[in-house]
């Protein structure tokens, strides 16, 4: 296996005296699909932030594709260009058309010809099977299309690692499936993804390895299989059932 | 390959077969739908009418609209308005105390200055090259016409400029200066570092808490005392700063609470896309914020071009003090309220097209378009 594309070693994080991850040690390999799950308020999306620095982190350290995060902004920004990140609220920007949002980043952070950026746009959006709306506002399209949009944004500046917080929680039960097969179809194609959601049945498709989460600590991880089907803390446990149970 | 130009964007609408009732049908159902209702619409129209036509019959039907001789004797024993006034003294109106034989040049000023503000309004002059050559050629036309002393025109200095040709040129400096100081103001109050957000929140504090005439004061008086002489500049620009600083407290304010209502996860996706601050803030930030914010920023504009009166406390003749001038002498000091009608109709002009464009602003928007 290739080298660690994330590497978080006793990282802890506080909201001033209270502490909201604690002792955090995770290694992500290149190429690995990880599932983080856990009760609301565990610190799940706070952990996946901090991967790409939207939170700080106080204590320990954090090595993303092989450079150290911390106060230097240059570093952070470079970092940022190679981690995508698919937030729960989509967060297109909505004076923009949906093509300008894809090629906004690449063309101004990486100074990719607008020609150029214009096509690997198309390029990915009709990877997620929406290349005609491409001169619509956000605000014209379903929530499933936005959240669709908003991958193909990411992936547009070729991100090395996809950060997914909760990408599904926002949607209507029917669009969940679109924005789940596209997100199946990138794990397959070998893209490092760590994922925040509850979505069990994706979990068990695609997850290399599923992370449990409580109370700012991981519990428990292992493959899908063994997680869901035998685990071992009790916590865990309990939490499977709350969410398998209906 | 699905290229851009091959997108649908605009799906045909839907005939539903709704049709919307004429107007007959409409005046009936608002106006007269029960006979008190009716009763009520007829006694308001009646009293409307009356008003309208006593209007009318002072401002039109019984006016004098020229006076052949240049004196105010035909309009000695009329009940009617007395628009000779206008015909006999507009060019102090518009044009102040410039120089009688030169005034052609503040008329073309004047036109530079209006056709560089519309120029400006139409979303094709929209790119910061375009924008910024436009503003340059039209305030050096402006300011090369009106000071002369190139082409062999005559050196008429700013203390001698009037009229409406004032105000706009004012109003259009102080906005323009004063603009980009308010987009620094509110990004800076917005500061993380507490020391660069407090300072400004005083100095915007201050300013705001501050009446424009003191500000214009001392920007006049007390500043020529306490900078040194290379700094000082001409009290016409040193005016205008003063002008513009008090435009960008508020502003400043303005475009803050436009930056607040934006959603947080905004900035959020911004910066997980790795893009810089300047980048950040230019291209996802201020460009909603102006959005969110154009109601009060019109408003604003609306206050400010009629704080440009006050100019007249430090000696500069605006259209305000031009049209007391007007009527000022013996012949025509029985006239002034036909002046200020004017006076009043050229600010109205300029207001209401004013907030017009910013209701078309806002319909633009709508869709997301910019």
């Amino acid at each position: 296996m290739s080298e660690a594309a994330i590497r978080i070693t006793g990282m802890n994080k506080y909201y001033g005296k209270f502490q909201v991850l604690r002792d955090i040690n995770l290694d992500v390999r290149s190429g690995e699909r990880i599932v983080v799950c856990g009760p609301s308020g565990s610190g799940k999306s706070t952990l996946i932030r901090c991967i790409n620095r939207l939170e700080e982190h106080q204590q320990g350290r954090i090595d993303v594709l092989g450079t150290e995060l911390n106060d230097d902004i240059g570093n952070i920004d470079h970092i940022r260009r190679d981690v995508g990140m698919v937030f729960q609220h989509f967060n297109l920007f909505p004076h923009l058309t949906v093509l300008e949002n894809c090629t906004l980043a690449p063309t101004l952070a990486r100074k990719v010809p607008v020609e150029e950026a214009e096509a690997t746009a198309m390029t990915y959006l009709k990877r997620v099977r929406i290349p005609e709306q491409a001169l619509k506002f956000p605000g014209q399209l379903s929530g499933g299309q936005q959240q669709r949009v908003a991958i193909a944004r990411a992936l547009c500046m070729k991100p090395k690692i996809l950060l997914f917080d909760e990408p599904t929680s926002a949607l209507d039960p029917e669009m969940i499936k679109e924005v789940l097969d596209v997100m199946v179809e990138l794990a397959n194609d070998g893209m490092t993804m760590l994922c925040v959601t509850h979505e069990m049945g994706f979990a068990r498709q695609v997850a290399d390895r599923v992370i449990f989460m409580d109370k700012g600590e991981i519990v428990e991880e292992g493959r899908p299989a063994e997680l869901f089907d035998n685990p071992k803390n009790e916590r865990t446990r309990t939490f499977l059932s709350q969410v398998l149970s209906h | 390959m699905t290229t851009v130009s091959d997108v649908n964007t605009h799906p045909q609408p839907l005939n539903t077969g709704f049709q919307p009732d004429g107007l007959g049908a409409r005046l009936r159902r608002r106006y007269f739908r029960t006979p008190g209702n009716a009763m009520i619409s007829l006694v308001g129209m009646a009293a409307l009418l009356y008003l309208v036509y006593h209007a009318l019959d002072w401002a039109v039907l019984k006016a004098v609209w020229a006076s052949p001789d240049g004196t105010s004797a035909v309009c000695r024993d009329i009940a009617g308005a007395c628009w000779a006034v206008i015909q006999q003294r507009w060019r102090i109106i518009i044009f102040g105390l410039f120089p009688y034989d030169e005034q052609w040049r503040s008329m073309l000023a004047c036109i530079a200055m209006v056709a560089t503000i519309v120029l400006s309004c139409l979303p094709w002059f929209w790119k910061p090259l375009r924008l910024s050559t436009l503003w340059c050629a039209g305030f050096i036309t402006f300011y090369v016409l009106m000071r002369g002393g190139l082409f062999g025109m005559r050196v008429v200095m700013p203390a001698d400029w009037g009229g409406l040709t004032l105000t706009v040129f004012f109003y259009a400096a102080g906005v323009l200066i004063g603009m980009p100081m308010a987009v620094a103001l509110a990004l800076l109050r917005r500061s993380e570092m507490p020391l660069v957000s407090r300072m400004t929140g005083a100095l915007i504090d201050g300013v705001r808490s501050l009446p424009l005439i003191t500000i214009l004061f001392t920007a006049a008086l007390i500043f020529p005392f306490v900078l040194p002489d290379w700094l000082q500049g001409d009290k016409i620009w040193r005016v205008i700063i003063g002008f513009a600083l008090f435009f960008a407290a508020y502003q400043a304010e303005i475009i803050r609470s436009g930056i607040q209502s934006i959603p947080v996860g905004q900035e959020e996706a911004a910066k997980a896309l790795g893009l810089s601050y300047w980048h950040r803030t230019g291209r996802i930030i201020l460009p909603q914020a102006f959005r969110n914010a154009l109601p009060p920023t019109i408003n604003q504009l609306v206050i400010t071009f009629k704080e440009t009166s006050l100019i007249v406390i430090i000696g500069f003749f605006d259209i305000l003090a031009s049209g007391n001038a007007a009527y000022g002498t013996g012949e025509w000091s029985f006239a002034y309220f036909e002046v200020y009608i004017f006076v009043a109709l050229v600010y109205f002009v300029f207001v209401f097209s004013l907030s017009r464009y910013g209701a078309y602003l806002e319909r633009r928007m709508r869709f997301g378009q910019h």
